[in-house]
């Protein structure tokens, strides 16, 4: 075939460049849906205290920052950082409150409130959670044009991470910010890293 | 073409073209794709030389990815500079392919403005078009025949066929799809 008879082919008709529809955004939202409907709510008069709106705002956050970073890397030559920040200010802040919350526990109930009951199975079901949404960001990615696909796999990843977390989040009953810092970012790193290790072998087109 | 004679001179006389081509100019988009394939076939053959049989499949495979992917471009951001990124991408993906880890260490994100060189010649591949049509699903080789090969519009190929304006587009954006997967093969 000559390039030129394939440049007749492809400009024939062409018409404007397609937009990138945010389709792919709400195949990701549908998945965290169902995660969500997979668990029981919390008990309704937890809402009255802090602690669900905390992880729901962090989770809600991260995964806000991380849609953009994934949307970034989703083209060729991505421009990272603002995007990049944002993921890094909202990891920052939380950390920095449950630093703060723990350092206002009395020092004999800082274990306690750090591990709460629920600390190993957590980061676990955060990563168990995140797998519809991460499979649904891969396959959006995948339908673009990443050209980093190590680093993609990882922001994908964090999305569907916070995506699970704000899951779980309905219906864990942990309280203490300090457990939300640790357990929830550890689960939600986890399904990053599953993201970065296979963004090389999906996300190749 | 002389109105490209430097990289710099290529870039301010594309950017104008690619706009114009993102927003429907189906002239603007086909200069836009000869002057790209110059560029690219001068960029691989200096990458490629160990596989100069390849390297004008390699032009037509980043064409095509160009092509589908065109609605990711960035307009902060110099074309050849998303141009070559895609170009490098299906470079490092041949090399993958055919096993080979080396020559992949270069800044991904660096414009290499002296590999913008255009090499304006009538490139050949080896595969054929024809051949690889006959590989789609019949609904998709026809939408593309239809529309890409013969020309007609959406609505005549619609009419011809019974199928709706909006089956005939998908069709043909899923047939490029495949055709982009086949000649990875």
């Amino acid at each position: 075939m000559k390039t030129a008879t394939l440049i007749d082919l492809l400009a024939r008709g062409a018409g404007p460049a397609p937009r990138l529809v945010p389709a792919a955004l709400a195949g990701v939202l549908l998945s965290a849906a169902l995660a969500l409907a997979v668990l029981g709510p919390v008990p309704a008069a937890m809402f009255a205290t802090p602690a669900p709106w905390l992880k729901l705002l962090y989770t809600g956050a991260l995964a806000v920052a991380a849609g953009w970073l994934a949307a970034r890397l989703a083209r060729p030559l991505p421009r990272l950082q603002r995007p990049r920040a944002a993921v890094l200010a909202v990891l920052g802040a939380m950390a920095l409150l449950g630093g703060l919350a723990l350092l206002a526990t009395a020092p004999g109930e800082r274990l306690v409130a750090l591990m709460g009951h629920s600390a190993l199975a957590c980061p676990w079901n955060v990563a168990a959670l995140s797998l519809p949404a991460l499979a649904a960001a891969l396959w959006a990615l995948r339908g673009l044009a990443p050209t980093r696909p190590r680093a993609a796999g990882f922001a994908a990843g964090l999305l569907a991470g916070a995506l699970g977390a704000l899951g779980y989040a309905l219906s864990c009953v942990e309280s203490s910010p300090a457990f939300v810092a640790v357990w929830y970012t550890l689960g939600m790193l986890l399904a990053a890293l599953l993201g970065a290790a296979l963004g090389p072998r999906v996300l190749r087109w | 073409m002389p109105e490209d004679a430097s990289p710099n001179d290529f870039e301010t006389g594309l950017k104008l073209l690619w706009l114009r081509a993102q927003a429907g100019d189906e002239a603007a988009y086909r200069v836009c794709l000869e002057r790209i394939a110059a560029r690219l076939r001068g960029y691989l053959r200096r990458r490629m030389q160990s596989l100069p049989d390849d390297v004008e499949d390699l032009v037509q495979e980043t064409l095509l990815a160009l092509h589908l992917q065109r609605g990711t471009y960035d307009p902060a951001l110099p074309v050849s500079a998303w141009v070559l990124a895609i170009a490098r991408h299906k470079l490092v993906d041949l090399w993958r392919r055919r096993g080979r880890r080396d020559d992949l260490h270069d800044a991904l994100d660096e414009v290499d403005e002296s590999a913008l060189a255009a090499v304006a010649e009538d490139g050949q591949a080896r595969r054929d078009l024809d051949k690889l049509l006959l590989e789609l699903p019949e609904a998709q080789r026809l939408a593309i025949v239809l529309t890409k090969v013969e020309g007609l519009s959406v609505a005549e190929a619609s009419q011809r066929t019974g199928a709706s304006a909006s089956a005939i587009k998908v069709q043909v954006h899923r047939g490029l799809k495949r055709l982009a997967r086949l000649v990875r093969e």
